[in-house]
C-alpha cells in the first residue's frame, strides 16, 4: 500500500493529467448546455497537454536554450513542449470553429441546450 | 530539373492540394479559375502518384524514404512511400479527381455564391492533402496533425450548406471528433512517453523490447487508440455522428467524407496497429479478437439500420457503418489474405459509395425531393445516373465483375483460414442485407411509375465523373492487376515479424 | 468608447506592442516564444486597437482584402522558403544543407531561414486572429 502511495506522490503530474481528463469528458458527455461541451473539450485537451508537457520534464533540469554563458550539464526534454504548441494551436482552431457554429444554433433555434435544440427537430428553416 | 522534380515527389503531392487551398481564397471572386485550378492539381497528383506507384511496384518492396529537411529518423521527420502509402494515395488520387469534376458540375446549386464555392474547395483540396499526407507519413505525431487537419475540413465541408440542420450535425461531429482526437493524442503520448521516439519504425523497435516494463501503458495505449480512431471512423457503437453529418452535406462532400476521409482514419489506425505495436503484441493483447467481434456487431446492426431509413443520403450513411465493420473485420484477422481484401475492399469501397453518394445526389437534385419513393421511374428520365448506381451497388453487394467482389473474396477466404465459422456466415449475411437495402432504390427507379416533373440527366461534368467511377470500378473488378498486387505486397509488409 | 486617457494611452504602446510582437517572431530559435506566439501578439494589438477606437476604425487598418491577403501569402512564403532547399538541391526545408550561413550560435541569424519562415507564419496567425475577431463582433 506504501509502495502504490508512493507511486502516487511521485508521479503526480500523472494523476492531475487523469484527474482532469474524466472530468472534462463527464462535462463533455452529460452536459447538454454546447458552452459547457465546448468547455468540457478544452478542459480534455489540457489534460493531455499536461501529460505530454509532464513526460518531457526532468527533475533537476534547466532550461533548454544553450548560451555559452552557464552550461549545465541536464536539460529538460523540449520536444513535448513543441508539440504541445502544436496542439493548443490545434485546440484553439477547433475552439473558434465551435463558438462561430454556436453563434449559428443560437440564431436559429433561439437556444444553447443540444437536448432542446434536438427536440425541436427539423421543423426550423435557414 | 526533372531529377529535382522525381526526388521530391512525395513531398510535393502532398503540399501542392495544401498551399494551392491556402492561395484560394485571394481568387474567391474568379470561379472559372478556381475551379481549372483545384481540376489541375488533381490531375498533376494522378499523374505523381502514378509514377510513385509503379516505381515501388518495380523496386520489389523497397520503401522511398524521405528526410525532410535532411534530417535522418530518429530527430527528423520521414515520409515513407511504401506499398502501403502508395496504395491508399492511389485511392484518393482517383476518387477525388471525378468528385471535384462533379462539384464543378452542381457546386453553385448546393451551396451558393462564389464565396462559398472558393471556400468549399479551399476545405476539399486541405482535405485531400491531409489524406495524402496520412498515407505516406512515418511519423506518430504527424498522425495526430493530419488527422486533426482532416477533421477539421471535414466539419467545414459537412457545414458548407447554409441550413441550421447542417449546423446541428456539424456541432455534435465536431464535438464528438475532438473527443476521439484527444484520446488519439492520448495514446500517442503513452507511447511517447514508454518508448521515447515518433518515429513509427524506432517506436516499434522500442516497443518490441520494453513492452514487459510497462504492460498496463501499452494496454492503455492500445484501448486510447482503438476507441479514439473508432470514433473517427465511425465503428458501430460509435456512429451516432455518422448519418446526420454525411446525410446533410452537398453531395460531392458527402462523397468524399464517406469515401475517403473515413478511410484515411481507417489506414492511419491500421499503421500504428500493425507499424507501431506490430501483430504480436496485438495477439498477445488480444486486441484482434475486439476489432473481429466489433466489427461483426457493425456489419449487422449497420445493415439492419439502413434497411429502416427512408432518405436515400441516410440509407447510404448507415451503409458506410456497416462497412466500416467489414473492414474493421479484416484488420483483426492477422493472416495476409484477409489483409489483401480487407485494403482492397477498403479502395473499392472508397470509389463505389462515392459513386453511389454522387448519383443519389444528381437524382434528388433532379427530383427536388429526399425519400427513396419519391424517385419512382426515375431511370428512364435519367438513365446514366441510373445506371453508375446501379453498377456501384452491385458493386457493394459484391457481384462478380465488380470491384466489391475481389476484396470479398479474399476476405472471406482469410476468414476461412481462421478457423471459425462465425466471420463467414456475418459477412454472406452482410451481404444479403445489403442487396436487401439497396435492390428496392433500383426496383422503384427502374419500374416505379414515371414521375411527372421533368428531369434528365446531369450537365457534362457530372456525367464524366459518373462514367469515370463507373468504369473505374468494373474495370477494378475485371482487371484488379497491379492494384491487387499493391494490396498484396503491403499486407504482406505489414504482417512481417519485427 | 470614450475614454480620453485610454486612447491616448494605446496610440502611445499599441505600435511598441506590435513591434514586440515582431521582435518575438524573429527571436522564435533563440528565445522562448516564436511565431504562433509572436503573431497573436501583433494580432492582439490591432484587437485592442479596434475594440478602443472602435470596429469601424479598425476595419479601416485593416481592410478585408488585406487580410485574406496577408492570410493567403503568408501560408504561401512558408512553401516558398521550403522551396529553397529544392533549388538548392537539398530536401525540402532544408536549412544548412541548402547553404544557408547559420553564423555563432545564439545570434539572430543563427537560425537560417527559420525566422523568414517564422515571419510568414506570423503574419498568418496573426490575420487570423483580427480576422476571428471581426467575424465574431459582426456575427452579432
Amino acid at each position: 500500500m506504501s509502495e502504490l502511495i508512493k507511486k502516487i506522490i511521485m508521479n503526480y503530474p500523472y494523476f492531475a493529467a487523469f484527474i482532469i481528463f474524466v472530468i472534462g469528458a463527464l462535462t463533455v458527455l452529460t452536459r447538454s448546455n454546447l458552452f459547457k461541451k465546448l468547455i468540457g473539450i478544452n478542459i480534455m485537451e489540457s489534460a493531455i497537454f499536461l501529460m505530454f508537457v509532464a513526460a518531457g520534464n526532468i527533475r533537476g533540469g534547466a532550461v533548454p536554450i544553450l548560451s555559452g554563458k552557464n552550461p549545465h550539464t541536464l536539460y529538460i526534454n523540449p520536444l513535448p513542449s513543441a508539440l504541445m504548441l502544436t496542439g493548443i494551436v490545434v485546440s484553439v482552431s477547433v475552439t473558434a470553429f465551435a463558438l462561430a457554429l454556436i453563434l449559428r444554433l443560437y440564431r436559429s433555434y433561439g437556444t444553447t441546450d443540444l437536448r432542446r435544440i434536438y427536440e425541436m427537430g427539423n421543423e426550423v428553416s435557414e | 530539373m526533372i531529377s529535382a522534380i522525381t526526388t521530391n515527389l512525395p513531398v510535393f503531392i502532398i503540399i501542392a492540394p495544401l498551399f494551392v487551398a491556402f492561395v484560394l481564397p485571394t481568387w474567391a471572386q474568379r470561379k472559372r479559375l478556381v475551379e481549372n485550378l483545384v481540376i489541375s492539381v488533381e490531375i498533376l497528383m494522378l499523374l505523381g502518384t502514378c509514377y510513385l506507384a509503379s516505381i515501388v511496384l518495380l523496386q520489389k518492396g523497397i520503401p522511398i524514404i524521405y528526410q525532410m529537411g535532411g534530417w535522418s529518423a530518429p530527430w527528423g521527420i520521414e515520409l515513407k512511400v511504401g506499398s502501403l502509402g502508395t496504395f491508399f494515395l492511389l485511392t484518393v488520387a482517383i476518387v477525388s479527381l471525378p468528385v471535384a469534376l462533379f462539384a464543378r458540375g452542381n457546386l453553385t446549386h448546393e451551396v451558393g455564391g462564389k464565396e462559398r464555392v472558393a471556400r468549399f474547395y479551399v476545405l476539399y483540396l486541405l482535405l485531400i492533402g491531409a489524406l495524402g499526407g496520412m498515407a505516406l507519413t512515418n511519423d506518430l505525431f504527424n498522425v495526430y496533425v493530419l488527422v486533426e487537419v482532416a477533421t477539421l475540413s471535414c466539419c467545414g465541408l459537412v457545414s458548407a450548406r447554409n441550413h441550421p440542420r447542417a449546423a446541428k450535425a456539424t456541432f455534435t461531429y465536431l464535438i464528438l471528433a475532438t473527443l476521439g482526437s484527444c484520446l488519439v493524442m492520448g495514446g500517442i503520448g503513452f507511447i511517447y512517453i514508454v518508448t521515447g521516439h515518433l518515429n513509427m519504425g524506432f517506436a516499434s523497435q522500442e516497443l518490441g523490447r520494453i513492452w514487459q516494463n510497462n504492460p498496463r501503458v501499452v494496454w492503455m495505449a492500445f484501448s486510447f487508440m482503438l476507441v479514439g480512431f473508432g470514433v473517427k471512423s465511425a465503428l458501430f457503437p460509435l456512429h451516432v455522428w455518422l448519418p446526420d453529418a454525411h446525410s446533410v452535406a452537398p453531395s460531392p462532400a458527402s462523397a468524399i467524407l464517406s469515401g475517403l476521409a473515413v478511410k484515411g482514419y481507417l489506414i492511419c489506425l491500421l499503421k500504428v496497429l500493425y507499424n507501431v505495436f506490430g501483430f504480436y503484441l496485438m495477439r498477445v493483447y488480444s486486441v484482434h479478437k475486439i476489432m473481429v467481434l466489433v466489427g461483426m456487431v457493425a456489419i449487422i446492426s449497420g445493415s439492419i439500420s439502413a434497411l429502416t431509413q427512408e432518405d436515400l443520403k441516410r440509407r447510404l450513411a448507415f451503409s458506410t457503418v456497416a462497412q466500416v465493420g467489414y473492414i474493421f473485420l479484416g484488420f483483426g484477422l492477422l493472416n495476409t489474405k484477409g489483409l489483401t481484401g480487407t485494403l482492397f475492399y477498403l479502395a473499392s469501397h472508397a470509389v463505389i459509395k462515392s459513386t453511389l453518394f454522387l448519383s443519389a445526389g444528381a437524382m434528388l437534385n433532379a427530383t427536388g425531393k429526399k425519400n427513396i419513393k419519391d424517385l419512382s421511374g426515375i431511370g428512364r428520365k435519367m438513365p446514366i445516373t441510373t445506371a453508375a448506381f446501379t453498377i456501384s451497388s452491385l458493386g457493394l453487394i459484391g457481384i462478380p465483375l465488380f470491384s466489391g467482389f475481389v476484396g470479398k473474396w479474399q476476405l472471406l477466404m482469410g476468414s476461412m483460414e481462421t478457423g471459425s465459422i462465425l466471420p463467414v456466415s456475418v459477412i454472406i449475411s452482410g451481404s444479403v442485407l445489403c442487396a436487401a437495402y439497396l435492390f428496392p432504390v433500383i426496383r422503384i427507379a427502374y419500374f416505379g411509375t414515371a414521375p411527372e416533373k421533368d428531369c434528365k440527366d446531369p450537365n457534362l461534368p457530372q456525367k464524366l465523373a459518373l462514367i469515370f467511377l463507373s468504369a473505374a470500378i468494373v474495370f477494378l473488378g475485371v482487371i484488379p492487376g497491379s492494384f491487387l498486387e499493391l494490396a498484396n505486397r503491403a499486407a504482406a509488409e505489414l504482417l512481417v515479424l519485427r | 468608447m470614450k475614454d480620453f486617457i485610454l486612447k491616448r494611452m494605446a496610440s502611445i504602446i499599441l505600435p511598441f506592442i506590435c513591434i514586440y510582437g515582431f521582435y518575438v517572431i524573429f527571436h522564435g530559435h533563440v528565445s522562448p516564444g516564436g511565431s504562433f506566439a509572436g503573431g497573436i501578439i501583433v494580432g492582439l494589438s490591432f484587437i485592442a486597437f479596434s475594440t478602443i477606437y472602435g470596429i469601424e476604425k479598425g476595419r479601416k487598418k485593416l481592410p478585408e482584402k488585406v487580410l485574406v491577403w496577408t492570410e493567403s501569402y503568408g501560408t504561401l512564403w512558408y512553401g516558398i522558403m521550403g522551396m529553397v532547399g529544392i533549388v538548392k538541391g537539398a530536401p525540402f526545408l532544408a536549412n544548412k544543407l541548402a547553404g544557408v550561413d547559420l553564423g555563432i550560435p545564439g545570434a539572430l541569424n543563427s537560425g537560417g531561414l527559420i525566422s523568414f519562415i517564422g515571419f510568414g507564419v506570423g503574419i498568418r496567425v496573426a490575420s487570423t486572429m483580427v480576422t476571428l475577431f471581426f467575424t465574431m463582433m459582426e456575427e452579432e
